[in-house]
């Protein structure tokens, strides 16, 4: 009898398109994000998570029209991250729509952004995003799309932002991501039984059954996933019926 | 028949507006007093601090004209549109609206529970409303709050839902409607909140 776990697609966009790529150089067209956006609502879908992949000055502007035309039509709270670098990125975003703000590499360069961000628009707004690596038995913070190592061990990090007023952390285990053998568990629980704000879970999931295994072992608040609802491996509906099953509150 | 949407400055008045007008609605964001005439039905969105909205309306000189409107117009407030009502809350010092006395609180420290609370929840729907028209019990709406409204009128008690302890999740007295949860993030069970508000004739 409380709030319900939540399940989140996450889709990249480029140029006002969704995109899919195993790489940088592999980007192919997935389709258009209104229409992509109706169908994860209608599947049941929590929120959605936009990530703009390509954050460059000209595709900004492609970025905003994406986000109206999404948030006009589709009526559930929508985060959108990618390049969001100053207070004046978030101001636009929330304008045209965006409920959320996921924030990255930025706050590493500058973790106050986080706390005057939280502070001008509310923590319920900003999401700190948290990529992370194992290295032997510690965890480190990794920016710029996981191809620059910081000094941050992440749970360490987590700390700092939260302190600073994240509404949120979105952390995805880089060591996971893209496998398909489940979340770290371990490293989601050892941060979220710390934690007051929520936790969503990502990097990893191939089946219902690691969903529910990242909020019963890993003890997130929410999961979030691209590819396995992108290639209809699996539906929302499906792995709301299996959390379901489990006596795990959902939405549905 | 048209909506006016109050701006303080501060809050997420667009996502209410673009719900509206998906729904067929005409909708006026209401940024000076001599706007309030303009319409029949007044929303009062919710995000962001008491303390600042209401400092915001007193200087667009909004406060006071607001105060008459909210007495005559159908009215729904959503959020911190449902904490303004009240005289006092424990965020800051800040005097609301003042028409009721309970006071607005913070969820209590010692649960086990995160806060803000955010996310989908269930309203246990006490008694039947307009607004509620054709939404079943129990349906989960999305909600995004530090703050409550923990004791509150039976007969203007119209639901409740639970987190960590059970809270007051709407109200209703005669012109005036308001919610803690936010039904422009609630899918088609907000959509259909607001169409009956669109239609609601107190």
């Amino acid at each position: 009898m409380t709030v319900a776990v939540r399940i989140i697609p996450c889709l990249d966009i480029r140029a006002g398109r969704v995109v899919k790529g195993v790489n940088f150089e592999n980007i192919i067209d997935a389709g258009d994000p209104v229409e992509t956006a109706e169908r994860y609502n209608a599947e049941g879908a929590d929120e959605l998570c936009f990530l703009d992949i390509d954050a460059s000055y000209e595709n900004r502007s492609a970025t905003l029209s994406t986000v109206e035309a999404v948030a006009s039509q589709v009526f559930i709270p929508l985060t959108v991250g990618g390049g969001v670098s100053k207070l004046q990125d978030i101001e636009r975003l929330l304008e045209k729509g965006a409920d959320k703000v996921s924030i990255n590499t930025s706050a590493i360069l500058d973790p106050s952004l986080v706390g005057n961000a939280a502070k001008k628009f509310g923590s319920q707004c900003i999401v700190v995003a948290v990529d992370s690596k194992r290295e032997g038995e510690k965890s480190y913070v990794y920016t710029h799309g996981g191809k620059n190592k910081t000094a941050f061990e992440t749970s360490a990090w987590i700390k700092i932002v939260e302190g600073e007023g994240a509404g949120e952390i979105l952390l995805t285990s880089m060591d996971r991501d893209g496998t398909k053998i489940g979340f770290d568990n371990e490293l989601t629980s050892s941060i979220a039984k710390d934690l007051s704000i929520p936790l969503i879970t990502s990097g990893g999931a191939g089946s219902i059954d690691h969903m529910i295994e990242g909020i019963t072992d890993g003890k997130a608040d929410a999961v979030l996933a691209a590819s396995i609802f992108h290639q209809k491996e699996i539906t929302i509906a499906a792995v709301k019926d299996g959390l379901a099953s489990k006596g795990i509150e959902v939405r549905l | 028949m048209k909506v006016g949407i109050i701006d303080y400055g501060a809050s997420n008045l667009y996502s209410i507006d673009r719900s509206l007008r998906y729904l067929g609605a005409n909708t006026l964001i209401i940024d000076e007093p001599s706007k309030l005439k303009e319409v029949d039905k007044l929303i009062f969105p919710g995000q962001g601090s008491l303390g600042s909205a209401m400092s915001h309306l007193k200087k667009i000189e909004l406060f006071e004209d607001l105060r008459i409107h909210l007495k005559e117009k159908p009215f729904l407030g959503i959020c911190l549109g449902l904490q303004v009502l009240f005289s006092k809350s424990e965020e800051g010092d800040t005097q609301g609206y003042g028409f009721y006395k309970n006071e607005i609180s913070m969820f209590p420290p010692d649960l086990p529970i995160k806060v803000p609370h955010m996310g989908w929840n269930k309203v246990f729907i006490k008694q039947d409303h307009d607004l509620f028209t054709n939404i079943e019990n129990d349906t989960r709406f999305y909600f995004v709050h530090s703050y409550l409204l923990k004791d509150f009128d039976e007969e203007k008690s119209f639901s409740t839902t639970h987190h960590g302890i059970e809270f007051i999740s709407s109200i209703g007295d005669e012109n005036i409607f308001a919610t803690q949860f936010h039904p422009e993030k609630s899918g088609e069970a907000g959509l259909k909140f607001f169409d009956n508000f669109l239609k609601w004739n107190p």
